[in-house]
């Protein structure tokens, strides 16, 4: 142990010259499967070309490739390396929970980013950084009234809700903010009924076309994704139902076609850009020792047909 | 000494003599590429390299025993879901609630007689049919692994046990448990492999199976046999590793056949059987989380991780091929 310790003194001695260059913060990312899909590789794009243009940020850039085992002993070593923080894309929300208590043990503070952990870990979690979903979907709830105003049935429309995969707490929060929101903004609008769609685009064609024969009046369909609206466009498209508006709770690539099109009104912009920045930018601020509040959300706005182009296609 | 027995030699210690190379490149190229101000070669790092090798380790160290056979197990990463959702949704079933922290040895019990009973399938099948354990582990793997997907669909199977997570986050003399799991497995399958009747035997039949028929021995119960122990292996490999981490993703263990088998090779063991080692697959094991870990560390990403060890691999397979040359071609050393 003595020799070791001796050797790696020596070891940091001699660096000293090339680390002092720079009076910087040591930031670590694991992530949670970069390449899977491409919000991941842009996260991981627009994280590292954050960390460059802060020239008093240094990062270790690590991916789990959806293998708890290695993501944890990637938190392993990087606590043993001695970073100043952590930041972590969980593979899976609850086995991480015991290797962050050990980064929070060894005084490192540890930022949850895009998905939160285990409501068990909270107590050695610095911040989370990531989206709100409750405010995407209140958000969507106020594009949808305000076309309904604009079209001028705000106090008749009847309004039916695809939402996510049940137990998902994305699902349940979208559907949250959406249900709690439009009476508020629209109190005449009624929300007829709401299907789970599983987050799958056949299977919310199917919802929907229950929902056309079921209804004779549907003005609006909100969906918990632009994936699940789509599909429900495509089963309207092909009942030959005009005059539906459609909006989800998170633009993809193919709901803004589908609004270049003009078949579909609107969705919210989340961007794995904006995810990426502002994970950094809570791990640096807590660093800095910083007031922050334990949820610390991204902005995600509203993206419609009138101010598309303002926004470039989401990538996934 | 004979030249034949200078290349068994070589053989044997290549792994070894890869490993120092390994750990002489990233102590010099790596720490200055590091952002770290750690050195690689510290003292707790290499604890941990020894405790992160052990959820692939224990399964590797099984797999040589397979492939000495002239076998393969391509059911061990499902197996090792499959045992990790007994030890934990065991743990929630009301009576072994009642029982407080005896629960734990009694889930783990059953966790290892679940990887028990999936290796006697095969094992059985491979006896009694005849069929190359190839297809049947082939076939095991999707089944099994349909089977943790049956159980609680996409979703995650969750227990967390903080008197658990302490035991297997705890160190004695140093090593930390997972560790001590896997030297302790290492040890036995030495002694197995090198001491005892049924280590002889697996050599034989690897060598040459009409001539272990020939000579008495009884194949299939052997098959059998082996088969059972890869499966217990691959549950105490999900035991040791999820009493830390309390949570399985039904996808867990995916190509961790693979990896098992990368390790294998890389010590040297033989595909077609009858030649191997279990300290050699030690060091194969070892060889592998010191590329992952060290690639880390000098901040190159996964995919270059895989690149690298798929390089190194088809390597070492050159070169084993040139040392078993006989003739004109002969390797002269």
């Amino acid at each position: 142990m003595n020799l070791t310790m001796k050797v790696a003194l020596a070891c940091t001695t001699a660096m000293i010259g090339t680390a002092a260059a720079a009076q910087s913060m040591t930031i670590g990312i694991t992530q949670n499967n970069v390449g899977v899909d491409s919000y991941q590789t842009t996260y991981e794009q627009a994280f590292i070309a954050a960390a460059e243009a802060n020239d008093d940020v240094e990062v270790v850039v690590l991916d789990a490739g959806g293998d708890v085992a290695r993501q944890i002993a990637q938190m392993e070593d990087l606590i043993q390396q001695e970073v100043d923080a952590i930041i972590i894309w969980p593979t899976n929300g609850e086995a991480v929970i015991p290797a962050v208590r050990k980064a929070s043990q060894a005084d490192i503070p540890v930022i949850v980013t895009n998905s939160n952990i285990a409501e068990a870990g909270f107590d050695f979690v610095a911040s989370f950084s990531g989206p709100d979903n409750i405010t995407q979907g209140s958000r969507s709830a106020e594009i949808m009234c305000d076309k309904f105003t604009d079209m001028g049935i705000q106090d008749e429309a009847r309004v039916v809700q695809i939402s996510g995969q049940p137990g998902y707490t994305t699902a349940i929060e979208r559907a949250q903010g959406f249900e709690e929101r439009l009476p508020e903004v629209c109190p005449n609008v009624e929300l007829v009924e709401t299907q789970p769609g599983d987050w799958n685009r056949e299977k919310s064609q199917q919802v929907m076309e229950a929902f056309l024969v079921k209804y004779d009046d549907i003005d609006g369909v909100y969906a918990g994704d632009d994936n699940m609206g789509v599909g429900a466009l495509n089963a309207a498209k092909a009942a030959g139902r005009d005059g539906i508006t459609f909006v989800g709770a998170t633009n993809f690539a193919v709901g803004y076609e589908a609004m270049e099109a003009g078949d579909y009104w609107g969705s919210i912009y989340q961007s794995p850009v904006d995810d990426a920045e502002a994970a950094l930018q809570t791990a640096i601020d807590t660093i800095n020792g910083e007031d922050l509040p334990f949820l610390n959300y991204f902005d995600t706005p509203k993206i419609t047909q009138d101010n598309m182009g303002d926004f470039t296609k989401p990538v996934f | 000494m004979t030249p034949d027995k200078r290349k068994d030699l070589l053989k044997m210690s290549a792994i070894w003599a890869f490993i120092l190379v390994e750990l002489a490149f990233f102590s010099i190229i790596g720490d200055r590429l590091s952002v770290s101000d750690k050195a690689f070669m510290d003292f707790e790092n290499m604890l941990l390299l020894l405790k992160q090798s052990a959820p692939i380790g224990i399964i590797a160290l099984g797999m040589t025993v397979i492939m000495i056979n002239g076998n393969i197990d391509l059911s061990v990463g499902a197996t090792f879901a499959l045992a990790a959702i007994v030890l934990l949704e065991s743990m929630t079933w009301p009576f072994m609630q009642t029982l407080g922290d005896w629960a734990i040895p009694l889930a783990w019990l059953f966790a290892l007689l679940t990887g028990v009973a999936m290796g006697a399938i095969n094992g059985l099948i491979v006896w009694k049919t005849g069929v190359d354990a190839f297809i049947v582990t082939l076939g095991a793997m999707l089944g099994f692994r349909g089977l943790v997907f049956m159980f609680n669909g996409e979703q995650p199977t969750s227990h967390l046990n903080w008197t658990l997570v302490d035991f297997a986050e705890a160190q004695f003399l140093g090593l930390h448990t997972a560790t001590w799991f896997l030297l302790a497995t290492a040890l036995l399958l030495w002694l197995l492999m090198t001491k005892t009747v049924h280590g002889r035997n697996a050599y034989a039949i690897g060598n040459n199976r009409e001539a272990a028929v020939n000579a008495g021995i009884r194949v299939g119960p052997h098959f059998l046999l082996n088969f059972m122990l890869i499966g217990f292996l691959a549950a105490l490999s999900a035991v040791v590793f999820y009493s830390e981490s309390g949570s399985v993703n039904p996808n867990d263990g995916m190509l961790y056949e693979l990896w098992a088998i990368t390790a294998v090779v890389l010590g040297g063991t033989k595909l077609a059987g009858g030649y191997g080692s279990i300290i050699s697959t030690l060091g194969g094991v070892i060889a592998i989380q010191l590329l992952r870990k060290g690639l880390g560390h000098v901040g190159a990403d996964t995919q270059t991780v895989n690149l690298v060890i798929g390089l190194i691999l088809i390597a070492v397979l050159i070169l084993d091929r040139q040392l078993n040359r006989k003739g004109q071609e002969e390797l002269k050393i």
